[in-house]
């Protein structure tokens, strides 16, 4: 489904003393089966956008089509739980919303709301549970005896049970360590690519960003800064720095590799791999000159 | 869940914003007891005009205050129609066959509705035009002689200030917790009341752990920070009497003479 968001705007709390403008003019296309990365400071209205691509929250102007969901100011889409169906959003600290007794329950309780057979979705939270990296024992395991991090990725299996064909994800890896953010990051990926999802991912993470998106978006201030592919967004490093945001490591790297030998190297290179190839063409071709 | 106002404090320069606490809590407390000496239209409408001036003074967005009074507006209706249709006193004004309405019912009904009305009003004026903090500290020094006979009056306030201050907090949090619960298809608004009653659940038990654990953090914070009660503890804030609030008073006592004078 593709995702086209036009003139896009969003006031929280309208007519009271609190009325604060979160979005504005946002213009944003998302073709089906795309990996989009959306960046930018605390505050400047990353979930507030999100949380318009499942009807969560109503446009104050503009519109928004998913598929064929449409979602206008002041209208009201009456296919909601439709929408919501082939929509999932794994929330920041999404650990903060498991209640129930096991952990089966909780990872079954979206499909079970979608109208999928008990068996189905018991299925589905079976292979999950191993997905995301913990042991099918856990399956009938309190939520509430796991570490933080276990729990996230409950909370996560919960989501994707829901089997959305759009996954957004709202900084999903915040607060965990390095290695269970390489593991969650890593099943994204491969989510992404094995069943042809769209993929929306709210990160703070430049290398994340450039590593994994076919689409950057830059946001500041609820309006869009930037929005390109990642060569287009990372080559302007300047353009960044405005918005004091940082260029990928691997990227400043390579591009002052590329100033100190006074070489340009033919693609961009985003992951740590890439990079050290990059290194090495361009220190082979120094030694034989 | 936006609309809702109790607890919360709207920053502002007005006259009753710069109101000493002490000041605007006595006249809540005095306002509930002389609400109870109006029993004719001319003392209602004294009341009234005292309500309506308070409000206009605040300068407090007229729309923001109805909004919030429209969940407690349904309260209001139903305890005017049970009063309409209960209260058997003065001429039948009207018979609808099995409902019989009597002028006293009417009068009744439209007092008791004005009566809540107003009280809801000026206590809410209270929590909008003062800060949580100066509501507790207000109630601190009020109640500060009550230590001598050994009420833990620091402990009350204390409670308090901490309930205030959560309730924003609280109502955030459900806020995003109904959210995520929607997402993975949860109904809370629609729908037959027992399924409503059920969905519930998913919100509850998330929102009581979150409360807890936060219950827990600040219960640590306060220890690792000294805290230990309100023996020889001081106040940053000191209050000050001013001008302002002794005419407070003095409207106020006029407002009862008049009420006294007015009532039959
Ligand atoms: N529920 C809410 N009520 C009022 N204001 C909000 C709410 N959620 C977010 N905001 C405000 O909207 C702006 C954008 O917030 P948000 O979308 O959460 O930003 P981000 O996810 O990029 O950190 C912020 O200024 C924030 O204070
Ligand atoms: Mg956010």
């Amino acid at each position: 489904m593709d995702i086209s968001v036009k003139e896009l705007e969003h006031s929280y709390n309208r007519g009271t003393p609190f009325e604060r403008n979160a979005l504005k003019d946002i213009n944003l296309s998302i073709p089906s089966g795309t990996f989009q990365s959306i960046i930018g400071h605390t505050g400047s209205g990353k979930s507030t956008l999100i949380q318009h691509l499942n009807g969560l929250l109503k446009p104050t102007a503009g519109s928004i089509q998913i598929g064929d969901f449409l979602i206008r100011a002041g209208e009201k889409e009456k296919r909601l739980k439709a929408l919501r169906k082939h929509v999932g959003i794994v929330f920041q600290y999404p650990e903060h919303q498991l209640f129930e007794e096991t952990i089966e329950k909780d990872i079954i309780f979206g499909p079970l709301n979608f109208g999928v057979p008990i068996d189905e979705a018991k299925q589905r939270a079976a292979k999950l549970i191993k997905q995301v990296g913990l042991d099918e024992s856990y399956l009938e395991r309190s939520p509430f005896d796991l570490s933080g991090g276990q729990m996230r990725r409950v909370a996560i299996a919960g989501v994707l049970a829901m089997k959305p064909s759009i996954l957004i994800l709202d900084e999903p890896t915040a607060g965990l360590d390095p290695r269970g953010r390489r593991e969650i990051m890593g099943l994204f990926h491969r989510l992404h690519q094995e069943e042809g999802l769209t993929t929306i991912l709210v990160t703070h993470s430049m290398e994340d960003a450039a590593r994994y998106s076919d689409n950057i978006v830059i946001m500041e201030k609820g309006g869009i800064a930037l929005q390109g592919n990642a060569e287009h967004i990372f080559a302007d490093s300047d353009a960044l720095k405005a918005l004091s945001l940082d260029v990928p490591e691997t990227v400043q790297f390579i591009h002052r590799l590329e100033e100190r030998f006074n070489r340009t190297l033919p693609q961009s290179v985003f992951t740590l791999d890439a990079a050290v190839d990059a290194a090495l063409t361009i220190l082979q071709k120094e030694e034989r000159s | 869940m936006q609309n809702i106002i109790i607890g919360q404090y709207v920053p502002g320069q007005s006259f009753i914003h710069k109101l000493d606490p002490r000041a605007k809590l006595l006249t809540a407390f005095l306002f509930v007891i002389i609400v109870f000496l109006a029993n004719n239209w001319l003392t209602y409408a004294l009341l009234g005009a005292f309500t309506l001036i308070a409000v206009f003074v605040s300068r407090l967005p007229l729309r923001y205050i109805y909004n919030g009074l429209k969940p407690i507006l349904l309260v209001i209706i139903l305890t005017f129609l049970l009063h309409v249709f209960l209260t058997k006193e003065g001429p039948l004004l009207f018979n609808l066959g099995f409902l019989e309405v009597y002028e006293g019912g009417v009068k009744q009904g439209v007092f008791i509705s004005l009566r809540l009305l107003f009280l809801i009003m000026i206590t809410s004026l209270l929590t909008l035009t003062t800060t949580p903090i100066d509501i507790t500290v207000g109630i601190e020094t009020l109640l500060g002689p009550m230590k001598k006979i050994g009420l833990p009056v620091h402990e009350f306030a204390l409670m308090m200030s901490i309930a205030l201050r959560f309730i924003p907090t609280l109502l955030e949090e459900t806020e995003k917790i109904m959210k995520a619960q929607s997402a993975r298809g949860a109904q809370f608004s629609t729908g037959p009341i027992k399924e409503r009653l059920k969905s519930i659940v998913p919100l509850l038990v998330p929102l009581f752990v979150s409360a807890f654990k936060r219950a827990e953090d600040l219960a640590m914070a306060m220890e690792a920070r000294g805290y230990r009660g309100g023996e020889g503890r001081t106040s940053i804030r000191l209050l000050k009497w001013s001008g302002k609030d002794t005419t407070l008073f003095i409207i106020l006592l006029i407002l009862s003479i008049g009420l006294l004078l007015l009532r039959s």
